[in-house]
């Protein structure tokens, strides 16, 4: 079996991926947006590029471009393999 | 019949809109908002098809989505089209199986299915169709394939009817069902889902037995259903897409291609200052103004033959008077600036359908989110150049209610489309050589004067609550010519109708008040006449940067509050009426206008931008923000701001003049 960590989505290397396990988004709102959005629990994210001044970050999550800023990545739990 | 066409933002919705009603379009206002709304007649038949807001989700998050929702839900359509970006399957097919929650029949239209097949998906849309119990028809809104069929379907009503098909978990389905049943009325699957979710808008449908209900769902599933109901649709789709589409995986798009350069680390900023000088150059820089004083000769030469045709027509004095120095001078000045006018709204109107627009929130989001305010304020900024009355409405599509006043506040700094006649008749005049640098420069200062309000506002008013900012990246599109060219005209041909009534009214007031005095006597030394008395009211205002009391700028500047194009038609009616209406630069050779100086007139431009905007604009804010408090706080921090900045920037230049 591959070794597995935790860690934030926020933290994700640029062209890293991995799977989010939990949105601990506190915000009612913007929680739903998320999910509306397609960032579900068990979906697959691909960090794609950062903005030239450091933030927001552009991830890849079912076949299309989101843009987040990290303070709100920060909440999210990714998987990665090692 | 009555058909709703629905989809994801930028799925193509508006150029699918326009070729299925071609000519046939009413374009008008939702009521008690300011939203654009679009009816049209479908090509060949008498259905009226509505095009509403771009939305994700029958969970509204912005004002926007809401009007889309309820008027789903509170109108009586017989038919959705929904419209998906077929690259972008997925997420398109989540707000589907929403809509199909509703008792309304719902029509597919796959939308870029060429360009899906050309970067390699395969979709077996039979298999699809069979699931979701509705029919699918591929269309290309840009190479208008598909449509005669699309048009076909609906005519001779050939589409699927849509019996509900279960997807949901089988104990939540159960539970669903069962509370279907308690209710009563239209879309009671839809309302049954939204009680699940607890949604705050439909609490009033909770009885006590469905109150129980969700709270032993809840707990069944140790999780709040929202995420529930959210994962369990993205579960279907993903079982959808396992089963029915095959990709290739990693090619890279042309949007990847391009966005390597637009989004690159070092050069996303510099490509942005690039386009962005290039879109005032061309608009308000040399090329503008070479045409600009093209159709002024013309005008000149209109009002010239004109008067001889009165004269000899033995049209009297006063009378030639009023059509030729009052009309004709106030309605020619504004004009003169249509082809500038045209560049700038064509070239915007790029900026907002190639998708470029979203990058530049993305990249730019930085620096607007310390002032409390996010990248998503940009948009509004950007269509304010244009006009801030749509730019105003257009903020609708931001959540923070904050963030969305503080926007409403500062758009009106943009310098717009009217100012630019400002704008150029200053520039050009006072620096003639460098009138492409002088019209950035007061960009430039605009977003200065944005930056430096957004800090003090959030200083005064809000405390540091910072927003949220979730923005989609869109594929890029190349632009729809027959689209453009119509979203164009009809902004042209407003501000023609513009100059038609409101700026010909305003003349003939001007006209009027600088021929008579006080005691309606006719034809006084102008000092004496009405229009001078008010000005000389007012005029101590503007001393402070204009360094001597000019009620001819005075009067003038207070008219922008009709119409910002206005300040200019004023001044070329006074200007032709206190001296020697020579070609060129009459305006600044009469006596009324000659003590303009370089430093007074950049001061005079900066007043004049960033006051309190037009009246149009200010009912928008006033409907916007809410209320009319509100709206005076506004106006009066707006005239403030520009009040101070016109002043520092006239002492800078006499000193940097002096120094020099």
């Amino acid at each position: 079996m591959r070794d597995k960590a935790l860690m934030s989505l926020a933290d994700l290397k640029r062209g890293q991926s991995g799977k989010v396990v939990r949105i601990n988004t506190g915000n009612p709102a913007f929680r739903k947006r998320l999910f509306d959005m397609g960032l579900t629990e068990g979906v697959h994210v691909k960090m794609k590029r950062v903005a030239p001044l450091g933030d927001p970050l552009n991830i890849t999550i079912r076949g299309y471009e989101l843009c987040l800023r990290k303070e709100d990545l920060m909440h999210i739990e990714v998987e990665i393999g090692l | 019949m009555k058909i709703a066409l629905i989809g994801n933002q930028n799925s193509g919705k508006s150029t699918l809109f326009n070729l299925l009603t071609g000519s046939h379009q009413k374009i008008g206002n939702w009521p008690g908002v300011t939203v654009e709304r679009k009816v049209g007649q479908l090509r060949t038949t008498t259905d009226e098809l509505i095009d509403l807001p771009g939305i994700y989700s029958l969970s509204p998050y912005t004002l926007e989505e809401e009007i889309t929702r309820n008027y789903l839900l509170n109108e009586q359509v017989d038919l959705i089209l929904n419209i998906i970006d077929t690259t972008q399957l997925e997420r398109s097919l989540y707000l589907t199986t929403q809509l199909l929650e509703l008792d309304i029949p719902v029509l597919i239209a796959l939308n870029m299915e060429d360009v899906a097949i050309k970067s390699g998906l395969q979709i077996d849309y039979q298999y699809l169709e069979e699931k979701l119990d509705t029919t699918m028809i591929r269309i290309s809104a840009l190479k208008k394939t598909g449509i005669f069929e699309l048009i076909q379907t609906i005519k001779q009503k050939n589409y699927r009817q849509n019996q509900y098909k279960p997807f949901f978990d089988h104990f939540l389905e159960k539970n669903l069902g069962e509370t279907e049943k308690e209710l009563s009325g239209n879309h009671r699957r839809f309302y049954s889902v939204k009680l699940y979710e607890e949604d705050p808008v439909y609490e009033g449908y909770l009885s006590d037995q469905i109150k129980a209900q969700v709270k032993t769902v809840k707990s069944e599933y140790q999780l709040d259903l929202v995420q529930v109901i959210a994962d369990e649709r993205y579960r279907f789709i993903e079982m959808m897409r396992d089963d029915a589409i095959q990709s290739k995986k990693d090619k890279m798009t042309m949007t990847d291609k391009i966005d390597r350069v637009i989004l690159n680390r070092f050069f996303a900023i510099p490509i942005f200052m690039v386009i962005m000088f290039t879109v005032y150059y061309l608009a308000a820089g040399p090329v503008g103004q070479f045409l600009t004083e093209f159709v002024e000769g013309g005008v000149e030469s209109f009002s010239g033959w004109f008067d001889q045709i009165l004269l000899n027509a033995g049209a009297s004095s006063w009378s030639r008077s009023l059509v030729i120095q009052g009309i004709v001078t106030g309605v020619g000045a504004i004009l003169a600036f249509l082809p500038q006018l045209i560049i700038l709204l064509i070239l915007i109107a790029l900026l907002e359908t190639t998708g470029y627009m979203n990058r530049i929130s993305f990249f730019l989001d930085r620096v607007f989110q310390k002032a409390g305010l996010s990248g998503k304020s940009l948009i509004p900024f950007i269509i304010g150049s244009g006009c801030t009355v749509p730019a105003i409405v257009s903020t609708r599509t931001i959540k923070d209610e904050s963030e969305r006043q503080m926007t409403i506040l500062l758009t009106p700094f943009v310098p717009c489309s009217a100012k630019l006649p400002i704008i150029t008749l200053f520039a050009g005049y006072f620096f003639p050589s460098q009138a492409g640098w002088i019209s950035a420069s007061l960009y430039f200062l605009a977003i200065v004067v944005i930056i430096f309000s957004a800090f003090m506002i959030k200083k005064l008013f809000y405390q540091s609550k910072s927003s949220s900012f979730i923005l989609e990246l869109p594929p890029y599109k190349l632009p729809h010519f027959g689209y453009l060219t119509k979203d164009v005209g009809r902004k042209v041909w407003a501000f023609i109708q513009q100059a038609g009534s409101i700026i010909l009214l305003a003349s003939v007031v001007v006209w009027l008040f600088i021929s008579f005095s006080f005691r309606l006597e006719y034809g006084v030394p102008i000092d004496q006449s009405i229009l001078a008395g008010i000005g000389k009211l007012f005029s101590w205002i503007f001393y402070p940067f204009l360094g001597t009391m000019s009620w001819e700028a005075t009067v003038s500047a207070l008219q922008g509050l009709v119409a910002k194009e206005q300040v200019v038609a004023s001044m070329a009616i006074i200007g032709g009426y206190s001296g020697e209406v020579s070609s060129g630069n009459f305006i600044f050779s009469s006596q009324a206008f000659q003590f303009f100086t370089p430093a007074s007139a950049y001061a005079f431009m900066v007043f004049n931008l960033f006051s309190a905007p037009c009246f149009g604009a200010i009912g928008a804010m006033r409907k916007e923000l809410g209320n009319a408090k509100k709206m005076w706080t506004a106006v009066f921090f707006q005239t403030g701001i520009a009040w101070v900045f016109a002043t520092i920037m006239f002492q800078l230049i006499r000193l940097i003049g002096v120094i020099i």
